[in-house]
């Protein structure tokens, strides 16, 4: 390509960026039916914008979290059907990628807790997949339209309070029972211990992807905002989130259990000794 | 009581009983057989391993049976050669007895023929001796002395002539 082409090239490309950036401003765009404050509080209590489902008036978080179990159980489906009878010795690019999936959370299983893991390496398995692919579900920015017939995208599903109380109080009754099953009673106790771990750990989660979904929001709210600097929003508030809040949650669950899991044998004493 | 931050008990339950679906799920069709796959590998290696150990042992094994059999070769090979020294000793010995004893017949043969002819030639001159003097008495008797002593000349001559040829 001759130097005078490529200066028309460039010519004409911020000619068009230019021109759309004109024609954005001009036309104005919808009026949006809701402040900038209303959508903050929404998406921080979710007590305006319901959907239904199944005559149930819900929390968009809900219909995300199904929307993103049911693409999950399909792709496995998938996977199971066409890609792991194929599985070879020496692996493909594909093949290695899910082995070290299921390889990470089963070492990070067996590192924390090396007494007692089957269970635990399943469960976090199950919810790093669950947080990662959940956070970037926002991405995707499905619709969804609420029971007064605004249409909304549907947000990250541990983006509501509901959702990160679920998962953090399902990974205490995990903690809780590998404490019962190695150590009995004294495992509760050991558990109960702790009792702010389900509170720390469902609200970390939530306001880890809430801080995310909020700042996109406030991007995505105003026209002026939405060029370049979503991308770098979208990287930082839902990428980053994803991979830290998947290996936080994942990697607390099973600090803990392997703790609570721990047998502790008596130190019996020895006669004549004083 | 209304509970503060929207906390709804029932979607609380929704997404547990949705997290416990997507759990089972992806534990039958992806964790489980993928976590199965990785371990028959790491048993197909470890079985590799213990196969690969097996037959250095083997080869371990082997190896100093050889040198064993190498060390009781050189042994073998050490009497063998002392064995055969001392029969090639042996043999050298005999041989040179035999050599010596046929050295000697023939040396005795060869004073046996010796003496033998030396007896013949002495029993031949002494026939030859008591012929001359028979003939030359004989002659000195039948004539003189002249032609006695031709006579004798002649018949010395032709004995030497005899003799010669």
């Amino acid at each position: 390509m001759s130097k005078k082409r490529k200066i028309i090239s460039l010519a004409v490309w911020l000619g068009l960026i230019l021109i759309t950036l004109v024609g954005i401003f001009l036309t104005g765009g919808t009026e949006s039916h809701e402040t900038i404050r209303e959508i903050m509080r929404d998406a921080v209590l979710h007590d305006k914008n319901r959907i239904s489902l199944f005559g149930m008036e819900v929390n968009p978080a809900v219909i995300s979290a199904f929307t993103v179990t049911g693409i999950l159980l399909t792709a496995a489906l998938i996977i199971r059907l066409f890609v792991i009878p194929k599985f070879k010795i020496i692996p493909s690019k594909f093949q290695l990628l899910l082995e070290q999936l299921v390889g990470f959370f089963t070492g990070l299983g067996k590192s924390n807790s090396p007494h007692r893991n089957g269970f635990l390496n399943v469960y976090i398995f199950s919810a790093g997949v669950y947080i990662f692919f959940g956070t970037l579900f926002e991405l995707f920015g499905l619709q969804a339209v609420t029971t007064h017939g605004i249409p909304i995208a549907l947000p990250a599903p541990l983006s509501d309070i509901n959702a990160a109380i679920a998962l953090g109080c399902m990974s205490y009754l995990i903690i809780m029972s590998g404490g019962i099953a190695a150590n009995g009673i004294k495992g509760v106790g050991k558990t109960l211990k702790d009792f702010s771990l389900p509170i720390s750990m469902s609200f970390r989660l939530f306001g880890a992807l809430l801080s995310g979904l909020l700042v996109t929001e406030l991007v995505y709210y105003y026209s002026g905002l939405s060029f370049v600097l979503p991308v770098v929003v979208a990287v930082l508030f839902t990428l980053l989130h994803a991979l830290i809040q998947t290996y936080v949650l994942t990697m607390l669950t099973s600090l803990f259990y392997g703790e609570v899991s721990e047998i502790h044998k008596k130190n019996k004493k020895i006669k004549g000794v004083n | 009581m209304e509970i503060p931050l929207n906390i709804d008990w029932q979607q609380i339950l929704l997404h547990v009983f949705n997290f416990i679906i997507l759990t089972g799920g992806l534990y039958f069709l992806l964790y489980s057989p993928i976590k199965k796959f990785i371990d028959s590998r790491e048993q197909y290696y470890k079985d590799l391993d213990s196969q690969a150990n097996a037959k250095l042992e083997t080869a371990e094994k082997l190896e100093q049976e050889a040198k064993a059999k190498i060390a009781n070769t050189d042994n073998e090979i050490k009497e063998n050669r002392t064995k055969a020294e001392a029969e090639l000793d042996a043999y050298i010995e005999r041989q040179k007895a035999e050599a010596n004893a046929k050295a000697e017949k023939i040396l005795s043969d060869a004073r046996d023929r010796a003496q033998a002819e030396k007896r013949s030639v002495m029993e031949s001159a002494e026939k030859e001796i008591i012929d001359i003097t028979k003939a030359v008495a004989a002659k000195m008797l039948s004539s003189s002395t002249d032609e006695a002593y031709s006579q004798f000349l002649d018949i010395v001559e032709r004995d030497e002539r005899n003799d010669n040829s």
